[in-house]
């Protein structure tokens, strides 16, 4: 070893021994502010790193205007507003003219908030600036271009469901929020094809105005010079009328809940666990942004250390206390993990925010946790973008200034008992509500631990589901009072309709056939069915929405799922829906030829749409479908009935043989046998 | 307003001549605030002083990865780039020596246990008692560790963004730090690479399992790139899985990964980069001190596969639950190739951007695509490799149409269809990428420290530019000709198992 290399050797010093030079101090740039007559705010900072000028107009709108059957409605106003081009210059011409001087210009509008940006050589500001404003007032919305927005947003929607991450948060948002919350609802195929022309005008007319713009520019510019040219040019925007930035109250209840998605192309589950959070204006803010650091923060929170770096369970594990600035934001912890060790990472998981709760933090805990805080604080502003960005959002969401700079000093005073409090206060490990997006044969019965599982149907309704056409409604009412008197030629029925059949199913083993008596009284809503399967004779029974079952002595209660599907059925027979007519929204929407054969189409609208194909010389419902959910095949499928060979007995008629199928796939097949009113 | 194509153009010449200024002057400017030094031992440094705000960014780059994995361990580059975060024989641990005996005695258990478990006829008792034995010392072993302390300490001092990647043909490993606290990265950093101590070997493989279910397994994106690369390359290990198939993820050792990272982790394989307020000075003297006495005794392998000429198309379908996605390769060149601007800019010409000629024809006019996607270098650029296409169809539009429609595409480009204007807004945005991204003190350093670890000239980054100046209509006629061609081509699709029309026959 030589001489010198034991010096450098010398020099050396561990982690812990270095002493560090006092940091270089950043001047905070100015922001140069200042508003037009129209409204608009202004916010500027020179830059001459670079020669490049950014200018972001951010707009106070947002998909929180929007109606939930026009959901998408700002995301293609967003698009279109940039890719239709101006009255001016066409989207094709301004594309190219763009691209041929590197310049950007990009429109969106998200939930609570619209933007505009240009990014430019400088010298190209000028020349561009004049277009940049034509995009903000004049935009064409060309039809070509919508339909080409709405075209990419359903191939969106119908890839949605193969990213199990994406899966985990859009139907953990629904839970929390609920579905049809402007916070959680789907864009679907059906509220894609609501949005109109008009939609898209009003939208942009009423949201890019002077009272809802900021102006931000960042660039090489001279705040003088450029000053007169942003003045003339923002003047040409009308003021119109300031957008409030008003979000939905959320109505949470609390509850313990655990619910399920099943996606068979996985291995691993995605876990989303949590309740409602709190909002930005809460006192307590500063306390809980030490709590979810202590809980998740890099490597260096409990979740990483322990779920991941100890347990090995997980590549990804996180969560946190959501504070909005509009709205409450969620309580949140998230993991991925192997389909084997769903269970025990929820556990985990469990376990660490109870723990929040249970027990203090140590005091070295604390400091280090705050120390993360107070020495990355340097990053906030490492730029003087992020300067002049900070203000803008701050403005935005109508915070002080110097809101920050006052959540430093009180996260400095925060203390072991603080973060122990708040948890206490806005935690609630029993009342969580657990989504789990994974691969059901994996899983198993793991999730049972945590109570009665939920299965959540995450198909695509498809627009026909929700068709808006509206049908005839006198037509319909009359198609069904014509299918009441053929199927009950007595014109009513009292007593007990019993009926013996033969079911044959198809199974994977093969065919299997059951024997069936089944007993229905439409007066009391009872439903008696005497099934002999190669185990045994099975019982079931319905009365009054109780349900047993019985076999070989013993009785049981019929699971909710069951009862759900037999009552569905009950609701679905011929006869119940000619007793009671009255009570349903049909209507009559056409002629419609299926295999050859022309039926009367009447469209039973109700939770479940039902679709009747009535023979339109006996108008006996010839074909029944429905979609619904299968968990079988983990997907909605159209179920169809077939029915044929009607025979009258005891003044009520009944299909002596009908098939269904799914997805054009037959399941089964009834053979009735004989049938009569007691 | 009104906008004829004549002042456009007119924008676009003094454009041609500006931007060339511009950038020359950000060649020279930029050039004045880099400091490059090697020291003796071969470590190469490149400081750039940027004081836009007190802080700084570090790379250590490294010019191994996935390619130079031995056979039966695929996965170990990235292995080995998790275990670089457990700390050193003074990090991480209460008493490194003991923690040191059951390590060894762990992995010791675990290479039993394995040799066991792949005989012919394994003995059951004695995999058991191996097994036991290795939970036994990783159970002991586990009781030393200060979980994450390497993290703990950096993220302490307000480090940000502590990660590392590894690739088929790199590895980096990068965070930044308050500008004033640039020494603890020398200390950390050096002992880190100078002790790794395969901490918690075992637990980081299941991690690692986890991150190749997310990444891969779960995901079709994942499973389509994994499968179309075993298919697309029959020698090179550009065909291998990354993140490691998950038998040779269990048959590796940390034995296999300490003689990974002695015959690959060299001096001359580190490049390392900091850019930020800090002085080029007191850097090179930091280095001097942290990294100076670290010798290295050999040369490190290179690989010397060279993939095989195709002897015909290759074609694969996944059938899955997942919405259909279509994949396309060609052999070409490595970026090191004179053909590899002409690619580059083609893919450019193909994909980028809202005038580029697949975003105009499938996306937009004939709305067949939600997405179209060209690009050169994939997997990897430092040895050949391939241009591929990826495309994802509309609804209801099949994926034989979609394919049918690049290769007219291609063709058109064969006839020398593309025009001068198009070319020169190809090379136009791709130098005002280059200049917006020299705001980002991270991103330069990753780019800078690659650039000069691979090629072994930063300054490529700026005369890459001029190489892009040089390309003609030609050359992209002649090099679609050369390369896009049924023989170099692999094709890989998803198709929806519910879908009856997708199934589509070869070409």
């Amino acid at each position: 070893m030589s001489l010198s290399f034991i010096q450098i050797a010398d020099a050396q010093r561990s982690w812990d021994e270095i002493e560090y030079p006092p940091l270089n101090s950043f001047d905070r740039p100015d922001i140069e502010m200042f508003e037009l007559d129209n409204g608009i705010k202004f916010y500027l900072v020179e830059d001459d790193e670079l020669p490049l000028i950014n200018l972001r107009v951010q707009v106070r709108t947002g998909g929180f205007l929007v109606p939930n059957e026009k959901a998408g409605l700002n995301s293609v106003t967003g698009t279109v507003m940039r890719t239709g081009g101006t009255t001016s210059i066409s989207g094709d011409d301004l594309n190219e003219l763009l691209e041929d001087l590197a310049a950007r210009m990009e429109t969106s509008i998200g939930l609570t908030s619209g933007s505009a940006t240009m990014s430019v050589l400088k010298d190209d500001f000028d020349e561009l600036l004049p277009i940049f404003i034509d995009l903000l007032k004049n935009p064409a919305f060309p039809e070509n271009r919508i339909n080409l927005a709405k075209t990419q947003l359903k191939s969106s929607i119908s890839r949605r469901n193969d990213d199990t991450f994406q899966v985990g948060i859009r139907e953990f948002q629904k839970l929390i929020y609920g579905a049809e919350s402007v916070y959680a609802r789907n864009t679907e195929y059906a509220t894609v094809d609501n949005i109109t022309r008009e939609d898209i005008v009003d939208l942009h007319e009423k949201s890019f105005v002077g009272q809802n713009m900021m102006v931000g520019l960042v660039g090489d510019f001279d705040t003088h010079e450029i000053k007169q040219k942003l003045i003339d040019a923002f003047s040409e925007i009308p003021a119109g009328e300031r957008i409030e930035l008003e979000f939905p109250e959320v109505d949470y209840e609390f509850a313990h809940t655990i619910n399920f998605v099943d996606k068979r192309d996985v291995n691993q589950s995605f876990v989303m666990m949590g309740h409602i959070g709190g909002t930005r204006d809460n006192p307590d803010y500063a306390k809980i942004q030490v709590m979810n650091r202590v809980l998740s923060d890099g490597f260096s929170g409990r979740l990483m250390r322990i779920v991941r770096s100890q347990m090995g369970l997980a590549y990804s594990v996180f969560g946190q206390y959501g504070s909005g600035n509009f709205f409450p934001g969620m309580f949140y912890t998230g993991v991925r993990t192997a389909s084997e060790t769903t269970a025990e990472s929820i556990n985990a998981i469990l376990e660490q925010v109870r723990r929040l709760q249970d027990e203090m933090v140590s005091q070295q805990e604390l400091n280090d946790t705050i120390d993360r805080f107070l020495n990355s604080l340097v990053f906030e502003y490492d730029s003087r973008a992020s300067v002049l960005n900070e203000r803008m959002s701050l403005d935005y969401a109508g915070l002080d200034p110097d809101s920050f700079d006052r959540l430093v000093e009180e996260i400095q005073a925060v203390t072991v008992e603080d973060v122990q409090e708040v948890a206490q206060r806005y935690l609630r490990p029993d009342a969580l509500q657990i989504l789990v997006v994974g691969h059901g044969g994996e899983i198993g019965d793991q999730l049972e631990q945590f109570g009665e599982v939920n299965e959540i149907d995450i198909s695509i309704p498809e627009p026909d589901d929700e068709e808006e056409v509206a049908g005839d409604a006198e037509a319909g009412r009359e198609w069904l009072d014509r299918m009441a008197a053929a199927v009950l030629p007595g014109g009513g029925i009292s007593g007990d309709l019993i009926f013996e059949a033969d079911n044959t199913v198809q199974t994977p083993q093969g065919e299997m056939v059951l024997g069936l008596k089944q007993t229905i009284n439409f007066d009391e809503e009872k439903l008696i069915s005497v099934v002999n399967a190669p185990m045994g004779e099975i019982t079931m029974e319905l009365v009054d929405g109780e349900g047993k079952m019985m076999m070989g002595g013993n009785e049981m209660p019929m699971p909710a799922e069951q009862k759900e599907q037999v009552m569905a059925e009950y609701y679905r027979n011929h006869v119940y829906l000619s007793l009671n007519r009255e009570g349903l929204q049909a209507e009559f929407t056409g002629m419609e030829e299926i295999d050859g054969e022309t039926y009367a189409h009447v469209r039973i609208v109700d939770e479940i749409t039902l679709n009747l194909y009535l023979d339109p010389d006996t108008a006996l419902p010839a074909i029944t479908t429905y979609r619904q959910f299968d968990p079988q095949q983990g997907e909605r499928v159209t179920v169809k009935l077939v029915s044929e060979e009607w025979t009258e007995q005891d003044g009520v008629m009944m299909p002596y043989k009908s098939t269904s199928y799914s997805n054009d796939k037959k399941v089964s097949e009834t053979t009735v046998k004989s049938h009569s009113v007691e | 307003m009104k906008f004829s194509k004549k002042p456009v153009l007119g924008i676009l010449i003094a454009l041609l001549l500006l931007p060339v200024a511009i950038f020359s002057q950000n060649l020279e400017a930029f050039e004045e605030n880099v400091t490059e030094f090697t020291l003796d031992n071969g470590l190469h440094f490149i400081i750039v002083e940027r004081t836009v705000a007190p802080v700084a960014s570090f790379v250590t780059f490294v010019n191994v990865g996935g390619v130079d994995e031995p056979a039966g361990h695929t996965g170990i580059a990235h292995i080995f780039e998790h275990m670089v975060f457990k700390g050193s024989k003074t990090v991480g641990t209460t008493n490194w020596e003991e923690e040191q005996e059951y390590i060894d005695r762990m992995d010791e258990a675990y290479r039993a246990w394995l040799n066991e478990k792949y005989r012919p006829q394994p003995d059951e008792d004695k995999m058991e008692q191996h097994w036991e034995d290795f939970e036994r010392y990783k159970e002991k072993a586990s009781e030393y560790v200060v979980t994450n302390e390497f993290d703990e300490i950096i993220s302490r001092e307000g480090a940000t963004g502590l990660n590392a990647r590894t690739g088929y043909d790199f590895t980096d490993y990068f965070y930044s730090l308050p500008q004033n606290k640039a020494e603890l990265w020398f200390s950390l950093e050096s002992d880190r690479f100078q002790n790794p101590v395969f901490r918690e070997f075992y637990e980081e493989k299941d991690v690692i399992r986890e991150e190749r279910r997310s990444g891969v397994d779960s995901d079709p994106f994942g499973r389509l790139r994994e499968e179309f690369l075993s298919i697309a390359f029959t020698a090179h290990p550009y065909g291998r899985s990354l993140i490691g198939w998950p038998s040779d993820i269990t048959a590796t050792t940390i034995e296999d990964t300490r003689n990974f990272f002695e015959t690959y982790y060299t001096n001359e394989n580190f490049t390392f980069a900091i850019v930020g307020d800090v002085d080029p000075d007191e850097m090179r003297e930091l280095a001097e001190i942290y990294f100076g006495g670290i010798e290295s005794t050999h040369e490190a392998p290179t690989v010397k596969t060279i993939e095989p000429g195709q002897r015909g198309e290759r074609r694969f379908v996944i059938e899955e639950e997942t919405q259909p996605i279509l994949m396309l390769g060609y052999h070409t060149e490595s970026q090191t190739h004179e053909d590899w601007p002409a690619l580059e800019l083609l893919s450019s010409i193909l994909s980028d951007g809202r005038t580029s000629r697949m975003y105009r024809r499938l996306v937009q006019d004939e709305e067949k695509a939600l997405a179209v996607q060209t690009a050169t270098g994939f997997p990897g650029s430092k040895y050949p490799s391939l241009f591929i296409t990826f495309a994802l169809p509309n609804q209801g539009i099949g994926l034989d149409e979609i394919e049918e429609a690049i290769y007219e595409e291609f063709e058109k480009v064969k006839e020398g269809d593309i025009t001068q204007q198009e070319l020169d807004r190809a090379i136009t945005n791709a130098r005002a990428s280059l200049v917006r991204s020299l705001n980002s003190n991270m991103g330069l350093a990753m780019r800078l420290a690659r650039i000069q670890g691979q090629q072994g000239d930063w300054r490529r980054l700026f005369t890459y530019i001029d190489e892009l100046q040089n390309v003609t209509l030609e050359d992209l006629q002649r090099v679609a000709e050369q390369y896009l061609v049924k023989e170099r081509r692999t094709v890989g699709k998803i198709v929806n198992v519910d879908a009856d029309d997708e199934v589509s026959e070869a070409h």
